[in-house]
């Protein structure tokens, strides 16, 4: 039943004790690492960065309810899946829950396969997020290491400037401008200018405006 | 004790002879000791034969006096004899044929005509002396007890008790039909008295003559000298102040014979003045009336010392009889005739031949029987009436209300059907969790029985929690009628709240409530109370998110209020009622709300009030409204 996409811990919740018991009794006999919790605080009060998994959880809760619980985990470092196992939802709540994101927005009385599949998917959503996550972190890092002066010659190599362009804009002679791309094309291990504008892109540097 | 029969055709025939000598001398015997014992109820129905009375008149039988008084006799004495009595009836009728001859003739017919009859006894009505009572029976059955009635003036010969006769002798109540006449006609000064000349008649006038000087101021005419042929025209010039009283005529001067209805009837109608009478027989002729013979009272009388003397009583032992008080008795045809007013009359007083109506002769009893029925039937009308009236109003208005309870259930239910699907989707889908996890373990080699036997027992808990949502639900759509129990309303309000908790939550409103300690219980039906408090919250949450304030919060409160009541209120922060609305709120179909059907509160009211207590509405001085109703606090016994 479980896919190899799917890693991490399905966390359930629910203030219905008997349903909460059951579907994670359900995930858990389908295979997956599942923890229970009662209420949205008790959940994302053990919630950290590292925390890898999905939440599958019900809409309306006493005090904190499913909407909330997902707005919270927007906001946090660690934006977790959600699939909302609902009683019953109105249509305005459906929307608000997959605006934000929501993997799935499943009654509670959706069949096994289609509560899985959702599961699933968030899982490797997760899964995936998390491994562009770290992709982004590590480039990030990479990033950190450049010098101010190689930032500067970087910004100007992404808007596609010839080196000539690059020494007449900084006041610095051909030779040295020549010398910057070949440290950052190393530091950032990148091959080509296109490979280099692509990873410029997903880190978030030099937006288009910003240097407009 | 007999031996045994021998059936053998030979014996029989030597044995045959001996047995019918014997057989003859038992029939023999059995015969003459039978004959006294078959002769006895001949001598019995002998004995049990009617009794036979030989009524004997002096007058002819179509005298209206005797003709009454012999009926009463026959009457009184059939009543009081359970055996059946034969009657004979013969008339002298002296007045007519009064020669010694036609007496002789009468007696030898008698003695002829009665001399196997084995009269038991005779009864004698003799009206010109006894011999009718004494000399004649004694001559022709001496050995029958003679019982008389003579209704006139003269006495019974002493030694006529002394042939076995007895009887009673009713004399004419002079001196009370004068009182009567005077009474009825205070200003009368003259009395006119007619009468005859026979000896009977003479008796009679004397003993008026007696009467008159009892009375003052009243002069007293005797008119006996002139024939009765003559009278009417007398009569009929008499001046006012006068009346007339008629004695006995047996015989006028002219030598005609008049019996007393007679020459009332002659006399009364030409009569100018009231003309009174002593025969109750003679009333219905015109005369007014006066203290008169009864001839059933005296009939009965008779008809009693009679049944006496048959008994057995000898009439020796019983003595003659003089009476003399009459039955006052007066003609209501006369009086009127005289204009004498019947508020006159003395209490015991007769009338007689008043065109008596039912009302008249029933008067009391018809008027009591009629209050009686009309108490009676305008009570039972009233009742009916009042009681079908109220089963009406009371069957409508609860039609009406379990109707109105009913819709506004229905539509509570509407609103409410989100909370309950989310109340029923919890179990169901918790089964269907469990049913899927089930599967699963059972699709390992080896199952954990363990794990699925909790499943099945977790299965089975959330099967009758929804169970219970679905009778919850049953119980508050049901037609129903008002129950009274006692009602915790705290619980009521703590379950009510959790029954809307999920739409409060949804329109991310917060609900709460608080419930003094130590509320005291209502009496009231929990379905009904409940359902106001959901239509209270449910437009408590309407309210709320209806607005855009900060703070949404549905407040249910619950305390002690001022004389013993206890006092609901739903406090929202919502948008407050329009000041021009606050007073139409419990309208039927007054809504605020685009898909509202304007019953809720309409029919809140009606529920609330039907538990005796009181709704309304007040907008909150900072924000919102609050919705309160109040219900009597239940008696707890001492």
């Amino acid at each position: 039943m479980k896919t190899s996409a799917s890693s991490g811990t399905v966390f359930v919740v629910d203030d219905d004790a008997s349903f909460l018991k059951s579907a994670s009794r359900l995930l858990r006999a389908a295979g997956y690492a599942v923890q229970a919790f009662e209420s949205a605080p008790a959940f994302l009060g053990q919630l950290t960065p590292e925390t890898s998994g999905c939440v599958v959880t019900d809409l309306q809760m006493p005090g904190f309810t499913g909407l909330e619980l997902q707005a919270a985990l927007v906001r946090s470092d660690n934006p977790l899946p959600i699939v909302f196992l609902s009683a019953q939802g109105d249509i305005p709540t459906t929307v608000k829950a997959m605006r934000q994101g929501a993997e799935d927005f499943l009654t509670k009385l959706s069949p096994k396969e289609k509560l899985l599949e959702a599961v699933n998917r968030a899982l490797a959503r997760n899964a995936h997020e998390r491994t562009q996550r770290e992709e982004l972190h590590e480039l990030r890092e990479r990033f950190a290491t450049l010098s101010p002066r190689e930032r500067e010659v970087l910004g100007h190599v992404v808007r596609g400037r010839m080196n000539k362009e690059i020494a007449d804009e900084l006041g610095i002679n051909l030779r040295t401008v020549k010398l910057h791309r070949t440290n950052l094309t190393r530091r950032l291990q990148v091959h080509s200018v296109a490979e280099l504008t692509r990873l410029v892109e997903a880190v978030g540097l030099f937006k288009p405006e910003s240097a407009a | 004790m007999l031996p045994p029969l021998n059936y053998s055709p030979h014996t029989f025939s030597v044995t045959g002879w001996r047995a019918r000598m014997i057989l003859l001398v038992i029939l023999v015997l059995t015969v003459s000791a039978l004959l006294p014992a078959v002769a006895q109820p001949v001598t019995e129905s002998a004995a049990a034969r009617p009794k036979r009375i030989l009524m004997l008149f002096s007058e002819s039988k179509d005298v209206p006096g005797n003709i009454a008084l012999e009926q009463a006799v026959r009457a009184e004495m059939r009543k009081l004899s359970p055996n059946r009595l034969e009657f004979f009836a013969e008339h002298l009728d002296a007045s007519h044929f009064s020669d010694q001859a036609h007496f002789q003739f009468f007696k030898d017919y008698l003695g002829k005509k009665y001399a196997g009859q084995n009269l038991d006894l005779i009864m004698a009505f003799p009206s010109r002396d006894y011999t009718l009572a004494g000399a004649l029976p004694d001559a022709l059955f001496p050995n029958v007890p003679v019982v008389f009635i003579a209704v006139n003036e003269l006495d019974a010969p002493y030694e006529i008790s002394k042939l076995g006769v007895t009887g009673i002798v009713q004399r004419f109540d002079i001196r009370g039909t004068l009182g009567l006449m005077l009474h009825l006609q205070p200003d009368t000064r003259r009395v006119v008295v007619i009468g005859g000349v026979t000896e009977v008649d003479q008796a009679t006038l004397q003993r008026i003559g007696e009467a008159a000087r009892g009375a003052e101021g009243v002069e007293f005419d005797f008119w006996t000298n002139r024939p009765v042929a003559e009278m009417p025209a007398a009569v009929s010039a008499l001046p006012a102040g006068t009346a007339v009283l008629l004695s006995t005529v047996l015989r006028d001067v002219s030598g005609q014979v008049y019996f007393m209805s007679q020459l009332a009837q002659m006399l009364a109608p030409p009569a100018h003045v009231p003309v009174y009478v002593m025969g109750g027989w003679v009333l219905g002729s015109g005369a007014v009336g006066g203290s008169v013979v009864d001839s059933e009272d005296l009939g009965a009388r008779g008809g009693q010392l009679a049944w006496r003397v048959l008994g057995g009583i000898k009439p020796e032992d019983l003595p003659i009889e003089v009476a003399t008080k009459g039955t006052p008795m007066v003609d209501w045809q006369a009086l009127k005739r005289w204009r004498i007013s019947e508020r006159r009359l003395p209490a015991d007083c007769m009338v007689r031949f008043r065109p008596v109506t039912l009302w008249e002769e029933h008067r009391t009893i018809i008027l009591s029987s009629l209050a009686v029925f009309l108490a009676q039937a305008g009570t039972i009308a009233g009742l009916l009436a009042q009681r079908k009236l109220r089963r009406r109003a009371e069957t409508e208005i609860s039609r009406q209300r379990t109707e109105l309870a009913h819709v506004s259930r229905v539509s509570t239910m509407g609103q409410l059907a989100s909370a309950l699907a989310h109340e029923l989707s919890q179990p169901l889908g918790a089964i269907l969790r469990n049913t899927e996890a089930a599967e699963l373990f059972l699709k390992n080699d080896r199952p954990d029985l363990v794990e699925i036997r909790a499943i099945l027992a977790d299965i089975r808990k959330d099967d009758q929690r929804a169970g219970n949502v679905i009778e919850r639900m049953r119980s508050l759509l049901k037609r129903r009628e008002l129950e009274s129990n006692p009602v915790d309303l705290g619980e009521l309000i703590e379950e009510t709240v959790a029954l809307a908790w999920a739409d409060a939550s949804a329109r991310r409103v917060t609900l709460t409530r608080q419930v003094s300690a130590n509320l005291p219980l209502v009496l009231g039906d929990r379905v009904h109370l409940q359902q106001v408090l959901l239509n209270l919250i449910l437009n408590g949450l309407d309210a709320v998110a209806a607005g855009e304030n900060v703070e949404r919060m549905l407040v249910i409160r619950a305390g002690l209020g001022t004389g013993g009541n206890v006092e609901v209120a739903a406090c929202d922060s919502g948008t407050g009622i329009p000041a021009d609305k606050i007073n139409s709120l419990f309208e039927p179909f007054f809504t605020t709300k685009p898909n509202g059907l304007g019953m809720g509160l309409a029919i809140s009211r009606t529920l609330i009030e039907a538990h005796g207590g009181k709704i309304w509405a007040e907008n909150n001085v900072d924000r919102g409204a609050t919705f309160k109703f109040t219900l009597p606090a239940e008696r707890r016994e001492p």
